[in-house]
């Protein structure tokens, strides 16, 4: 694996940074709500407390009652802050809450809502019927079938009063009533009661108003079908103990206006968790269109508010579970999802306590969206900014990576071709200058190549030194004996004297061999270039060749006309000879040795080839280096790799090269020298 | 220049050749001292420059050996060979050194040595040498004696007097050259190869320095005749001389 990729996983930790955003962002989430629940507990405590002290002013009745029972017609009436025009719409009533439907046990569908202002009670009912039975001009409820809405009311301690609702035509209608006393059922209109009647394509629905001061405890309510006879709703005959009626308590909303903020619903129940009063409203939230409600982002973090129960949709009524606390008497606050604008809300519930005994609750109610949005919006910003940094960081890493290993790259082609072929060292390596550690590991292989270069140089210079220092104490030998000679030896003695004369010029003989490189390179100095013939100095030297090497035959083939190069011709004779003789080491005796000169593309090849062992492929690239040497066996003449070293000094002072190769058909080895035509 | 002739003592000293060999190396000194003392001359041998060139201030010898390098001093026996050349412009020396480059032999040669020898020349080749040396000088103060011409076209060798001229004018060889031109002109057409060479000159010396020797034969003859090229390489054999 690169470096670079290396690098670059490792600048992909960075992306622990916006994880531990999220984390830190939710505790301070949690941190945040943790403090609204209080404050926002602390506030509904206060509430109640203040509530508490006058309970005549919330609650009407604090004695005990039943329980709120929708089943047998208890109604709920809501606070209507304007009058609604009487059209058979609610859209006008401002109540937020759908309608609730009445009990029927005949599956007769009806929906009632109530409300009242300070003068009248508002009645709204959806009924479902399709077969409108209209009023007969002389309706008797008791035995005719016709669609109608019978309202019965009582006052305290009054006896039941009932009223009906028919119309033969949609509109305004009056109410009737059946005279009192009268069996026969003469129906008796009651104009102070007013209704609209309205025909939809389901069934009808009926706006009705009653003023207040017919309106006493109860109040019951029956739809019935006039054709099948079915009902909803109830009547005294039904639930003689139904049909309470269950206010809001007057001018307790504008008590509880005062303790409230702008942002907060305050909501008072009494102990049947029947509202009492409201005031205040959610701000719902104003969401900027550029941020995204929910950012991918979201998924990767736990924030997920679907764990968190729903709140009670109930118009009436409350029931969350903390309301259900405080009606237990413990203060309690919860998050709830509503499912609409404002998402998030936060509900804080603390009872209301007359004479020691639970006898309502303060419900606060204040939007979460405001705390959600914040968070959203700092995770937003937390994300962005170290995404942006993160992403800054792995450019920044893949970048100083890339520098970083071009560097080490630039050092590894600098140690590469650090040393040449011809095995002359490059000192100055890249980097070097660099205080780092790159920079330091260049300078390492300076150094190194310094000693090697010191080594390499000893080595080249060794041959010729050697030979030089040898000479003197050799010439010491040889001249002893030859004095020694001229002593007047006996027979025994001069065959000594002989052999320790053919041992000096064994010696001599090696000596010349080990100088011979630094001789060459001298004389390559001082040659003087002047153009000759090439292929003459091949046919005379060949013909030599011959003499020289009776034990081999040796070939020529050459063009038919002469060849000129510019050179020094009697370094090309030695290099020849170092082919030649090199050639007739590893040439069978009886073999052949071909010396072929061709011209080709501006340069003339000189091929010496022998019959005789391949060369190994390894040895290519090593042949023509300075003592480079490696051959199967041992002969009596002293080899130090200097031989095709030499060729190929030779070969470059002319402007070309040396090659090693061996026969297409392995029967021998092939060595090229390729020299320019002038 | 005044020429210091050495003073005869004696009949015996008269004519015995004095001969001066400056040589670092005791053993070799000792050895060639000998060898040379064997072939009756008389031999004084000194070690470094200093005691050398004081007892030649006094005292020439015949014929001087001198080593290039001496003791401390790398290149001593070139000022050694310049302070003597001053002395006596016509005082025979050898070079003879264990340094075998062509620039040394240049530059011994320049500085008017009358050989240049390396070590590896054997004791009697060493005698031969300073035999024909002397022989050279005692046959340029004897009267002319044409015996012992070769000639060659516009070559003429005295084989006595060492001396070599072409078309008459003298050609101012070291005795290393000398025996080469004269092989090679003694047969002409005759391909000598460089260890017939070497055996003609009497020293031992590698292909290299033959090559360099031939080089500067050819320079000499041509400083006089631009046109000289009777000195042909056969390449991979030898030398002829053409006519």
């Amino acid at each position: 694996m690169s470096i670079r990729l290396q690098l670059l996983i490792v600048a992909l930790t960075t992306l622990f940074l916006p994880w531990a955003g999220c984390q830190y962002a939710q505790e301070l989430e949690s941190a945040l709500r943790g403090s609204q629940e209080q404050s926002l507990l602390a506030s509904a405590g206060t509430i109640a407390n203040a509530l508490s002290a006058q309970p005549q002013r919330v609650f009407r009745d604090t004695g005990d009652s039943p329980r709120f029972d929708a089943e047998h017609g208890d109604i709920y009436i809501y606070p209507l802050r304007n009058q609604p025009l009487l059209d058979g719409y609610r859209d006008d009533w401002d109540v937020p809450a759908a309608p609730a439907p009445l009990p029927s046990a005949t599956g007769y569908g009806a929906r009632l809502q109530a409300g009242s202002t300070g003068r009248y009670l508002y009645l709204y009912l959806e009924v479902d019927d399709l077969h409108f039975t209209a009023e007969p001009s002389d309706p008797n409820p008791a035995k005719d079938r016709f669609n109608r809405v019978e309202l019965t009311l009582r006052g305290q301690g009054d006896a039941p009063e009932t009223y009906f609702f028919a119309t033969a035509a949609p509109g305004l209608i009056g109410a009737q009533t059946l005279q009192k006393g009268d069996e026969s059922g003469r129906a008796v209109a009651e104009p102070r009661i007013q209704a609209f009647w309205l025909q939809t394509a389901k069934g009808y629905h009926l706006e009705a108003r009653v003023p207040l001061s017919f309106v006493g405890s109860h109040l019951w309510i029956k739809a019935l079908d006039g054709g099948s006879g079915r009902a909803a709703g109830v009547s005294p005959a039904d639930a003689p103990q139904g049909g309470r009626l269950f206010y809001a308590t007057a001018g307790l909303n504008e008590l509880l206006a005062i303790f409230i903020r702008d942002g907060t619903r305050a909501t008072v129940i009494d102990a049947n968790a029947l509202k009492l009063g409201v005031a205040g409203n959610l701000n719902p939230i104003v969401l900027d269109a550029e941020e995204p409600r929910h950012t991918w982002y979201r998924r990767l973090i736990a924030v997920n508010s679907s764990r968190l129960p729903l709140r009670s949709s109930a118009p009436d009524r409350l029931d969350d579970h903390s309301v259900a606390a405080a009606l237990a008497g413990r203060p309690h606050a919860e998050w709830l999802r509503t499912g609409a604008n404002p998402e998030l809300l936060l509900s804080a519930a603390a009872p209301i306590l007359v004479d020691g005994r639970v006898q309502g609750a303060v419900v606060l109610e204040q939007a979460g969206d405001q705390l959600m949005a914040l968070r959203d919006r700092a995770l937003n910003r937390l994300f962005n900014l170290t995404l942006t940094a993160t992403a800054l960081a792995v450019v920044i890493m893949f970048g100083f990576a890339t520098w970083i290993s071009l560097r080490i790259g630039r050092l590894r082609t600098a140690a590469d071709s650090a040393v040449g072929s011809d095995g002359s060292i490059r000192l100055n390596m890249p980097e070097s200058t660099r205080a780092d550690e790159i920079g330091a590991l260049s300078r390492g292989f300076e150094r190194l190549l310094a000693r090697l270069n010191e080594h390499t140089q000893y080595l080249r210079t060794l041959g010729g030194k050697l030979s030089h220092e040898l000479r003197t104490p050799l010439t010491i030998v040889r001249s002893s004996l030859d004095n020694l000679e001229s002593e007047g030896l006996r027979d025994d003695q001069r065959l000594y004297i002989t052999r320790a004369r053919e041992g000096t010029q064994r010696l001599q003989s090696i000596l010349s061999a080990l100088g011979a490189a630094a001789r060459v390179e001298e004389s390559i100095k001082q040659a003087e270039r002047v153009n000759f013939d090439l292929r003459e100095v091949l046919i005379a030297a060949v013909a030599a060749y011959r003499d020289g090497f009776p034990q081999v035959r040796i070939e020529l083939a050459t063009p038919e006309d002469p060849c000129f190069i510019r050179g020094a011709p009697d370094l090309i004779v030695q290099m020849l000879d170092k082919l030649v003789e090199n050639a007739v080491d590893f040439c069978p005796a009886g073999g052949s040795i071909v010396v072929r000169l061709e011209r080709s593309l501006g340069s003339y090849l000189l091929e010496v080839s022998n019959d005789g062992p391949p060369i190994p492929q390894s040895l290519f690239e090593h042949l023509f280096e300075s003592l480079f040497e490696q051959r199967p066996g041992r002969d009596d003449k002293p080899h130090f790799g200097l031989g095709l070293y030499i060729v190929r000094l030779i070969a470059e002072f002319h402007g070309g090269s040396a090659l090693a190769a061996n026969r297409p058909d392995g029967t021998g080895a092939v060595f090229t020298v390729t020299l320019p035509v002038i | 220049m005044p020429t210091r002739s050495p003073l005869p003592l004696s009949y015996d000293s008269l004519m015995k050749k004095h001969i001066a060999i400056v040589e670092d190396e005791p053993a070799l000194r000792d050895n060639y001292a000998a060898a040379l003392a064997r072939q009756g001359y008389g031999v004084k041998t000194y070690g470094n420059r200093k005691s050398a060139m004081q007892a030649f201030l006094s005292h020439l010898p015949d014929l001087a050996i001198i080593d290039i390098s001496l003791a401390d001093e790398a290149e001593g026996g070139f000022d050694l060979c310049r302070e003597l050349r001053a002395l006596s412009a016509e005082l025979p020396i050898i070079f003879l050194t264990a340094r075998d480059s062509e620039l040394d032999a240049v530059s011994g040669l320049r500085l008017g040595a009358d050989d240049f020898l390396t070590k590896d020349v054997s004791l009697p080749h060493l005698a031969a040498r300073v035999a024909a040396l002397f022989r050279r000088i005692d046959a340029l103060r004897r009267p002319d004696n044409a015996a012992q011409i070769v000639r060659r076209g516009a070559l003429s060798i005295d084989g006595e007097k060492m001396q070599t001229t072409w078309n008459g004018a003298p050609v101012t060889l070291s005795l290393t050259e000398f025996w080469i031109v004269h092989a090679l002109a003694r047969n002409p057409g005759h391909v000598k190869n460089r260890q017939q060479l070497m055996d003609a000159a009497n020293v031992v010396l590698d292909d290299n320095t033959i090559t360099s020797h031939i080089k500067r034969v050819r320079r000499k003859f041509q400083h006089i005749d631009a046109a000289f090229d009777a000195i042909q390489t056969v390449y991979g054999m030898g030398y002829r001389w053409i006519e």
